[in-house]
C-alpha cells in the first residue's frame, strides 16, 4: 500500500507567512505524487493547532506527517505526541524548519519560497523511508558500585543510600576516608578532619543498605548500564571483622617492625596493625607479606594476645560477586613524587618533606604524636615552603596546594612561634570563599610570601638547606633547617588499570576523561559508569564531595527501582547479512557501543550504550551498520529534495 | 538574475551548528536561500556518498559543520568528520573538482553570527567557481 503523507504549513503567524508565499508552496507540495493531503495553519503548536493535526491525521487517513514550522528543537515532541494521538507511529513524523532556517534567514521572498519548497519536499521523500520505531525498554537493577571509600565515594554513598539504595562500596585500603582520614584539619574552615568525617564515615559503616568491602579490589567488570556483573577481590584479612572489639591488644605482642606507609614511612608499624589510630572500621590487618606467621614461620603471638579469638591464619582471598545498575568510580589521585624533579633535592637532603609527610606529622594520631619534629629529634627554626612544585612539569595546576601550604604554614608557625616560616610561592590560587581571610591572616602573623616563580633550588648548606630563588633583584637566598614541597596532584597508580577494565578513556594528563568538562564532569562515556573526586583531576574536598553527590544524584534520576531503563530510540542496528566483520565500526565508535560476535564473525551494537551518533555507518564499508532515523537512504532522499 | 542558481547544501550536526544555525534565525541575520541545510546527529555521520550525492543532484558546493574541537557532543565525531573530509577532498582535486567546493568548519551552537558568515562566504565561493564542471556516469 503507498503512503498517505500530509503536509501541514505552518503560517506562525506573520512570522512564516510574511516571508513564504504559503500558497504557491501548498500548490506545488499538492502536486507531488505522494502527498495525499497538504493544508495550511496560523499557529501549529498552539493547543489548537496540535488538535488540528491529529484530527486531520484520522480524517485522510494519513501514515506519513510532514510539520513545516520552526526548529524541531523547539515542538518536535508536541508533534510526535499530535501523531501519537491520532494512533501513527510518532517517528513517522518528520518536521523541517522553515523558519529559522528559511523566512528568517532569506531577504528574498521568492528564494524564501523555493528554499521552503525544497525543505517540504526533502522531508516528504525522507518520511515514506521512515520506520515505526517504539522506545526501548531494559530492566535495570537499581543497586550500585561505589570504588573507592574517600570523601567522593562516601558522598554517593551516602546520597544513594539514604534514599534506601542497596550500595557495595569496594576501597582498596584497610579503611575508609580516603586522604581526608589522614589529615589533621582541612582548610578553610581549619576544622579537625576527623571530626568532620566521622559521622559520615560511620553512618556508611551503619547502614543496612551499605555492604563496605575495605582492603578489597575491583577485579573484573562485565555487562553494560543497568547490568553490570561485578567481582570484588575480598582480600583476606586475617582478622576477624565480626570478632575483633578493636582492643589492639594485638600489636604490642607482634615482633615485626616495618615502615607504616600510611604515615608516609615517618613511623614504624606491626604485622597486624591499623594504619592509623582512630580508622575504621576499627579492625586491624595482618600484613601478609610482614606476618611471620603467614611466612612459614611460627609465631602466633597475635592470636595469644587475642581475648575474642579474632586472629584468623586460615582467611583467604574471596571472590564476591554481585549485579549492579551503575558504577561511581571514586579512586582518588596521589601527589607526586618530588624526586621526578631533582632541583629541590627531596631524597638527597635530609629534612626535605613532602607535604603529606607535614600533615602526618602534625596530625594528632601521625608518628610524633603532633610534634614538629625533624628526623634528628630536633623541632626546625626556621622552615621553607616551596610551592607548585611539579606544575610546570605536568602542566596544570592543582588548585588544592596553595590552600594547604598555606595551612600547613600556619600551623608551622603555631606550634612554633619562634621559627621563621617562609612561603616561597610562584602563582598563589586561593579561590573560593574564606580562602583570602585565611591568607590575609597568616600574613598578619608573620610568615613572609617571597615570590620565587619555579626557580627555587635546595642544597645542603651544612646541617642546613640553602635555599636560593630569583628575586627583581636577582638570585636571592635563605638558610633553614627544614623544606616542605607541595607536588601536584596526579593519577593514582591503578587508574590504567580501571580504565583498561571499563574501557573508558584518560585524558592527556592520565585522569579520567569526562563526558563534558563543564556540563558533565561526573559521566564517562560508558553510559552508567561514572567518574567523582580527584581520579577526575585535581580537586579539593569540597568539589570532590559534590562530585560525589552529582554521580549520585544522576544515578537516582535515572536509573529507579522498578522502572524500566529507557534506552535512545535512534540507536545503530547490524545488518547481519552483509556484515563482512571488518570491525573498522568497532573502532569508531566512541561509546564502546560495538563489539563482536566471534562466532558469527560480525559486529553487534549494545543498544543500552548506543547514543545513536552514526559515525559506524558513515564508516561501514558495506553499509551494513545503520544509523537508524538517519539511515543512509532517507538522508540521500533528502538531500534529492533539498537541491531540486 | 540569471535563471542559474547555484546550490549548496549543508550538513549540520544536531548538537551545535543546527542550534547555530536556528540562533542566525532567531537574529533574523540573512544569508542566501540557495544554502540548503540537511541535519544529521553528528558531522561524523557525514558519509563521502553524501557529498557525491549533492554534487550528483546538482549542488556546487557542500558545507559541513559540527561542533568546536573537543566540543563534540559524541566525544570525537568532528575529527572522523576532519579525516573523512580532507581525503574526499584530496581524492576530488584529482577529478579536477576544486577542494573549497567541500568547507568543513565549527558552528557552536551560540554562533549564530558565525553561521551566517560562513553561510554567506560558502555561497559567494561556490558563486564565483561556478557550476560544478565534472559529469558524473
Amino acid at each position: 500500500m503507498a503512503e498517505r503523507t500530509g503536509v501541514f504549513i505552518c503560517r506562525c503567524g506573520p512570522n512564516i507567512g510574511n516571508s513564504i508565499d504559503v500558497n504557491a508552496v501548498m500548490q506545488e507540495v499538492g502536486r507531488m505524487e505522494e502527498v495525499e493531503f497538504v493544508t495550511d495553519h496560523n499557529l501549529l503548536c498552539s493547543q489548537e493547532g496540535k488538535a488540528f493535526v491529529t484530527e486531520q491525521i484520522k480524517k485522510n487517513n494519513l501514515d506519513r506527517v510532514v510539520i513545516a514550522a520552526c526548529t524541531p528543537k523547539q515542538y518536535e515532541q508536541l508533534f510526535m505526541n499530535a501523531c501519537r494521538d491520532a494512533g501513527i507511529n510518532p517517528f513517522l513524523m518528520q518536521m523541517t524548519n522553515i523558519r529559522e532556517q528559511c523566512a528568517w534567514v532569506t531577504a528574498d521572498r521568492q528564494e524564501a519560497t523555493e528554499k521552503a519548497l525544497g525543505f517540504i519536499k526533502a522531508a516528504v521523500s525522507r518520511v515514506k523511508l521512515h520506520e515505526s520505531m517504539e522506545k526501548k525498554a531494559i530492566d535495570a537493577s537499581p543497586d550500585v558500585l561505589v570504588v573507592g571509600g574517600g570523601v567522593a565515594g562516601l558522598e554517593s554513598v551516602l546520597t544513594l543510600a539514604q534514599k534506601g539504595r542497596k550500595v557495595y562500596l569496594v576501597e582498596k585500603t584497610p579503611f575508609i576516608g580516603g586522604v581526608g582520614a589522614l589529615l589533621e584539619d582541612v582548610y578553610q574552615t581549619m576544622e579537625c578532619a576527623p571530626c568532620m568525617l566521622a559521622p559520615e564515615l560511620q553512618e556508611v559503616l551503619q547502614k543496612d543498605n551499605v555492604e563496605v568491602y575495605t582492603h578489597s579490589e575491583l577485579e573484573d567488570v562485565v555487562g553494560s548500564y543497568g547490568n553490570f556483573t561485578v567481582k570484588i577481590r575480598k582480600k583476606a584479612r586475617y582478622v576477624d571483622i565480626e570478632a575483633c572489639i578493636g582492643c589492639n591488644a594485638c600489636f604490642d605482642p607482634c615482633p615485626v617492625d616495618v615502615p607504616n606507609l600510611y604515615d608516609q614511612g615517618l613511623s614504624n608499624r606491626k604485622a597486624i596493625y591499623l594504619p592509623f589510630m582512630g580508622a575504621l572500621p576499627n579492625v586491624p590487618v595482618i600484613d601478609s607479606e610482614h606476618c611471620m606467621q603467614l611466612y612459614g614461620e611460627e609465631c602466633r603471638l597475635c592470636e595469644q594476645a587475642c581475648a575474642f579469638g579474632a586472629i584468623r591464619f586460615d582467611d583467604h582471598d574471596e571472590i564476591v560477586e554481585k549485579k549492579v545498575g551503575a558504577i561511581v568510580l571514586a579512586t582518588g589521585a596521589d601527589l607526586m613524587d618530588p624526586r621526578s624533579i631533582p632541583q629541590y633535592g627531596y631524597g638527597r637532603y635530609e629534612n626535605i618533606y613532602s607535604a603529606m609527610e607535614l600533615e602526618r606529622l602534625y596530625a594528632s594520631n601521625g608518628p610524633t604524636g603532633g610534634n614538629i619534629i625533624m628526623k634528628n629529634g630536633k623541632k626546625p627554626e626556621s622552615v621553607a615552603f616551596i610551592y607548585c612544585v611539579g606544575r610546570k612539569e605536568k602542566g596544570y595546576c592543582s588548585g588544592i596546594c596553595c590552600m594547604y601550604s598555606v595551612k600547613l604554614a600556619r600551623h608551622v608557625q603555631e606550634k612554633l612561634p619562634e621559627a621563621r616560616v617562609y612561603s616561597l610561592y610562584d602563582d598563589l590560587c586561593l579561590p573560593k570563599k574564606e580562602s583570602q581571610v585565611v591568607y590575609k591572616k597568616v600574613k598578619e602573623e608573620g610568615i613572609e610570601f617571597i615570590r620565587a616563580g619555579q626557580s627555587s633550588t635546595v642544597t645542603q648548606a651544612g646541617d642546613k638547606l640553602k635555599v636560593s630563588y630569583d628575586s627583581p633583584i636577582g638570585r636571592k637566598e635563605i638558610i633553614v633547617d627544614m623544606v616542605v614541597l607541595a607536588p601536584a596532584m596526579v593519577p593514582s597508580g591503578d587508574i590504567l588499570k580501571l580504565s583498561e577494565l571499563f574501557d573508558i578513556p584518560l585524558d592527556v594528563y592520565g585522569f579520567f576523561e569526562q563526558e563534558h568538562l563543564l556540563m558533565k564532569p561526573f559521566g564517562t562515556p560508558l553510559e552508567g559508569v561514572y567518574i567523582a573526586g580527584t581520579c577526575q583531576g585535581p580537586k579539593d574536598i569540597g568539589d570532590s564531595v559534590a562530585q560525589g553527590g552529582a554521580a549520585a544524584g544522576r544515578i537516582l534520576s535515572r536509573l529507579v527501582p522498578g522502572e524500566k531503563l529507557e534506552l535512545e530510540t535512534k540507536v545503530a542496528n547490524i545488518n547481519e547479512e552483509i556484515c563482512s566483520g571488518c570491525r573498522i565500526c568497532i573502532g569508531m565508535c566512541p561509546f564502546s557501543a560495538i563489539s563482536r560476535d566471534i562466532e558469527k564473525s560480525i559486529s553487534v551494537v549494545d543498544e543500552t550504550l548506543c547514543r545513536g551518533c552514526g559515525t559506524c555507518s558513515a564508516a561501514c564499508p558495506t553499509g551494513a551498520a545503520i544509523a537508524r532515523h538517519y539511515t543512509c537512504e532517507q538522508i540521500l532522499k533528502e538531500i534529492e529534495g533539498v537541491v531540486q | 538574475m540569471s535563471n542559474y542558481k547555484t546550490k549548496v547544501v549543508g550538513f549540520l550536526c544536531n548538537w551545535c551548528s543546527y542550534e547555530g544555525a536556528d540562533r542566525a534565525g532567531a537574529a533574523k541575520l540573512k544569508y542566501p536561500g540557495n544554502l540548503r541545510t540537511i541535519r544529521v546527529m553528528c558531522s561524523g555521520r557525514v558519509e563521502p556518498q553524501f557529498i557525491l550525492k549533492a554534487f550528483r543532484e546538482g549542488a556546487s558546493g557542500v558545507l559541513i559543520l559540527g561542533c568546536h574541537p573537543g566540543d563534540c557532543h559524541y566525544k570525537s565525531g568532528n575529527y572522523k568528520a576532519v579525516r573523512r573530509i580532507e581525503l574526499l577532498r584530496n581524492m576530488l582535486a584529482q577529478l579536477g573538482i576544486e577542494p573549497e567546493r567541500i568547507r568543513l568548519d565549527w558552528v557552536a551552537a551560540s554562533e549564530g553570527e558565525k553561521f551566517a558568515r560562513v553561510a554567506n562566504e560558502m555561497v559567494e565561493t561556490i558563486e564565483k567557481l561556478g557550476p560544478l564542471q565534472i559529469k558524473f556516469e
